[in-house]
């Protein structure tokens, strides 16, 4: 989408400077609407415990409430990350250096944000971002308006405020409705206002832009830039208000909507005119999971999805938008909601009755267990597993190693992250309950010089002898 | 005393003279090879010319050479004789397991002209000891009859590399001889002889980067293949999925007798091995009664020749041990198959494809073996506007299967004849894509 922004750039510079200028002089002044609105974005710091580290991380959110509810964006925490590793949340006000601890309060699936909240005595210093939104319908930003935003200096700098300031070059519905500035306008999680002061949008991630990086003696070679800290893309307000209140009930995120059709594929135009489908909008189910709802409700793979609840499909570009559309279908839902596709399967149109079931246990929600002195964490197998490796889920065996510490012996024995134990001392893993026992008993036993392990990786298998003396 | 002497000085001069003219038969029979090949990978038929050597075998014309000098895709292949001249010929056949090619010279030609043609004979390579020297005579970098020297550096180095031989599997059957001899780009199918001009091996590989580290196929084989190749055009072997590997030091742990067993390191899904409920992880004692001993990676070809050796379709009975019992399995041979499958330019699309083998279908964990492989794109031509990549899987053309790739040439003749949209079912990773290719 930024590969746009040159282009409207160098149009639009002229009308903005006109905008800006006559706008401002009939408008309150910026000094004070930003002394207002700083109070509603602050920095959040968490620490991930690892097995051999604790690794601190920054990200901008915004207060969304009154009861210090703040959200983060979905890419601020690793999504596989477990929940017990996520430590020490603390909240950081603009320009102040020392943080007030914080509590996480899980991810919606939907927007993908995260939701914290700030202490009792930071919450009275807070301003919720609300509070800028006015009454009546959401304001939705036109070309070429100004907006502006605020960004925040690193921590050694005490997250000093500053602000940003650009002209909305650009609105598409990617499935939701984004504007696209001329520059960057905010720190990716940060709100956007316009002139008076209203608030316009949330900044999302940037997207990247793309260089020709020139060495003296090779070719151009494109790069693809991303700006981290700024960002020029946001969501409009009206793709924002309505789901503030989305507070997840619990940490894990749970209950979470599933349909279970994998790999949904956007079909072109071209595709739809050859299928005689005119200008319908649609997507491809690559596969039907086993034991999911979507099996149950008779899909097929290569069924091309037409319309959700009787309503076709949206026209949306890029194609591939199709498939956010219809993920997010699902992902608003509650488990147990019901709803219709419409398919074209073959040449025949057939209605798929589904009803949304709860995901199975995810990779980061399964059991772990870290053998210090052999240098593994051993992960249950979950649900993902068994399809990213083509096995069965019902007959899921062995484990994962989910780490592989450097150095140690089950490192130099070979052993590499996500490959699966099968066998441990010739003897077949039941489950976890029964590899970790064994691993215990192994790690205990100071005698013990070396062990073997059946490991499956890819489509082969491998025996690796891991040393302990 | 100075009777004695003399003797002495008369038998080294024999010897000399034994080795010249050995030798001199040798280099006469050393052969220069231009090779003009089809390649598909562009997305369009384009050809190709490499050079290589190559060593007559027999009076009546049979080139002994590399499966990477020539393959199946050559489409003109000229030989330079001793004398200069050039000659063409065909191939007779190859195989990319051993890296060997059998080429016969147009026989007609050589007698037109009244060229005779030298043969050279096998020596013992089972009888190398390393130090022993060893000379490598062939055409590197287009330099004719080119004689470097060295020492057996290995008479019995291992190693396997499963894409080697442009893409095709190569290594398992054979182990090899190792030489510092200087082996360069345009050796590969020459003779490395003996100083009395026997030919103990065919030069094929140096590392890359490394200094006198050259790799030779030996006699010991290039002599039962050239027999297979000339005899069946292919040297058939038999199949059952197990990857062996070398048990090295684990005996103890498996409770095993020294030198006894190998390892089933891995059994291909879907494999006669796997359907006869072998797994990874077991001990294979005896094929067919013959007892096993893989202990260290040398010994492994002689027993995956062991399987190979038996005709397709044999039943073999495998005694393995697994943890504290030992079974015997039964196990029936299918056919070795490479994963590389038959290839085609489809030049009107800009791809060039891959038939899916069984091998490929089964690494992949594909459901079937339907489909052909996007090998090359041509950028700016239909499939590229449509979106196909390097590394798709066509399934299906106007909705019918691609069982073949007959399916995809029918397919894009018609498009040739009259274009119009055609549709195709493509797969990327697990992904399936509905695209069309547009005129």
């Amino acid at each position: 989408m930024t590969s746009f922004r040159r282009l409207f750039r160098a149009r639009f510079l002229v009308i903005t400077f006109a905008a800006v200028a006559g706008s401002s002089a009939a408008t309150t002044d910026l000094p004070a609407l930003w002394a207002e609105r700083v109070k509603s974005v602050v920095a959040v710091e968490y620490v991930t415990v690892t097995e051999t580290e604790r690794r601190p991380t920054v990200s901008m959110g915004t207060v969304v409430d009154a009861a210090g509810t703040i959200i983060l964006q979905s890419v601020a925490i690793d999504p596989r990350a477990a929940l017990r590793q996520l430590k020490d949340f603390r909240v950081y006000l603009p320009g102040e250096g020392a943080g007030a601890p914080a509590e996480y309060l899980g991810q919606d699936a939907f927007t993908g944000w995260h939701f914290v909240r700030a202490g009792q005595e930071t919450r009275a210093r807070l301003t919720p971002v609300t509070a800028f939104a006015g009454p009546g319908e959401p304001r939705r930003p036109a070309i070429a308006e100004a907006v502006w935003g605020i960004g925040l200096r690193p921590k050694d700098e005490d997250f000093q405020p500053y602000i940003l300031r650009s002209s909305v070059a650009l609105l598409q519905a990617i499935p939701q409705l984004t504007a696209i500035a001329q520059q960057e306008v905010a720190a990716p999680g940060l709100p956007v206002f316009d002139l008076q002061g209203a608030l316009v949008g949330l900044a999302g991630p940037s997207g990247g832009q793309t260089f020709l990086q020139i060495s003296r003696t090779g070719r151009p070679v494109p790069t693809l830039l991303i700006n981290v800290e700024e960002s020029s893309a946001f969501l409009v307000a009206a793709e924002v208000l309505p789901h503030l209140g989305r507070i997840p009930r619990d940490p894990s995120g749970r209950p979470l909507a599933w349909l279970g059709a994998y790999g949904l594929e956007p079909m072109d135009r071209e595709v739809a005119k050859f299928l005689n489908l005119q200008s319908q909008s649609g997507a491809v189910v690559s596969e039907v999971l086993e034991g999911s709802p979507a099996e149950a409700a008779g899909l097929k793979p290569r069924d091309i999805v037409l319309a959700l609840n009787g309503a076709p499909l949206p026209q949306l570009k890029p194609d591939r938008a199709v498939v956010a559309f219809l993920e997010r279908e699902v992902e608003r839902r509650a488990p147990g909601e019901k709803f219709t596709l419409t398919v074209l399967r073959g040449t025949e149109r057939v209605e798929i009755a589904a009803a949304l079931g709860e995901q199975p246990k995810l990779a980061r929600e399964a059991e772990r267990r870290y053998f210090d002195r052999l240098g593994v964490t051993a992960r249950e197998p979950v649900y993902a597993d068994a399809i990213e490796r083509r096995q069965r889920p019902g007959v899921l065996a062995g484990v994962v190693a989910h780490f592989v510490k450097a150095g140690s012996p089950a490192a130099t024995a070979g052993l590499r992250p996500d490959d699966w134990v099968r066998e441990i001392d010739g003897a077949e893993v039941k489950d976890f309950a029964d590899a970790t026992a064994r691993l215990a008993l192994i790690e205990a036993d100071a005698e013990r010089a070396e062990f073997v392990l059946l490991v499956a990786r890819g489509n082969e298998t491998a025996v690796l002898r891991v040393k302990l003396k | 005393m100075a009777l004695r002497l003399l003797a002495l000085v008369a038998c080294v001069g024999e010897a000399r003279a034994a080795m010249s003219r050995g030798f001199n038969r040798l280099l006469e029979s050393v052969v220069s090879i231009n090779v003009r090949e089809l390649a598909f990978e562009s997305g369009a038929r384009r050809y190709t010319s490499s050079l290589g050597s190559g060593v007559l075998m027999s009076e009546d014309g049979v080139v002994l050479t590399n499966a990477h000098v020539v393959s199946r895709r050559a489409v003109e292949i000229n030989v330079t004789l001793s004398n200069l001249e050039r000659v063409g010929a065909r191939l007779v056949g190859w195989d990319h397991w051993t890296d060997l090619a059998v080429l016969r010279l147009d026989m007609d030609e050589v007698k037109r002209r009244g060229f005779k043609l030298a043969a050279a004979r096998f020596g013992e390579s089972e009888k190398l000891f390393p130090g022993q020297e060893v000379y490598a005579v062939g055409t590197p970098h287009g330099l004719t009859r080119t004689v470097t020297r060295g020492i057996v550096s290995n008479p019995n180095r291992y190693f396997e590399d499963n894409r080697g031989i442009n893409g095709y599997e190569t290594g398992m059957f054979n182990t090899w001889l190792q030489t510092d001899a200087a082996i360069n780009p345009g050796n590969s199918g020459g003779p490395l002889v003996t100083s009395d001009g026997r030919v103990v091996g065919i030069s094929s590989r140096g590392y890359l980067g490394a200094n006198n580290l050259g790799f030779a196929i030996p006699a010991t084989t290039a002599r039962v293949v050239l027999e297979s190749l000339v005899r069946d055009g292919a040297v058939v072997r038999s199949y059952v999925g197990i990857v062996p590997g070398a048990l090295q030091d684990l005996e103890n742990f498996y409770a095993l007798a020294l030198n006894t067993g190998v390892l089933v390191s891995s059994v291909d899904p879907g494999s006669p091995a796997a359907k006869a409920g072998l797994r990874p992880g077991d001990i294979l004692l005896s094929i067919d009664g013959a007892r096993v001993d893989g202990r260290f990676p040398e010994q492994l070809p002689p027993i995956q020749n062991l399987v190979a050796s038996r005709p397709i379709g044999s039943e073999l009975r495998l005694a393995v041990k697994r943890g504290a019992e030992t079974r015997e399995f039964t196990v029936v041979t299918e056919r070795l198959e490479s994963r590389v499958g038959e290839e085609w330019a489809l030049e009107k699309w800009g791809l060039s494809v891959r038939r899916v083998s069984r091998t490929y279908a089964r690494e992949n964990q594909l459901e079937g073996t339907d489909g052909a492989v996007v090998i090359g794109v041509q950028p700016g031509f239909p499939g590229d506007v449509a979106g196909v990549a390097r590394g798709d899987i066509l399934l299906k053309v106007n909705q019918q299967a691609v069982g073949s790739l007959e399916v995809l040439k029918q397919a894009h003749a018609a498009y040739e004849a009259a274009p119009a949209p055609t549709l195709l079912e493509t797969q990327r990773n697990r992904r399936v894509s509905l695209l069309i290719l547009k005129p």
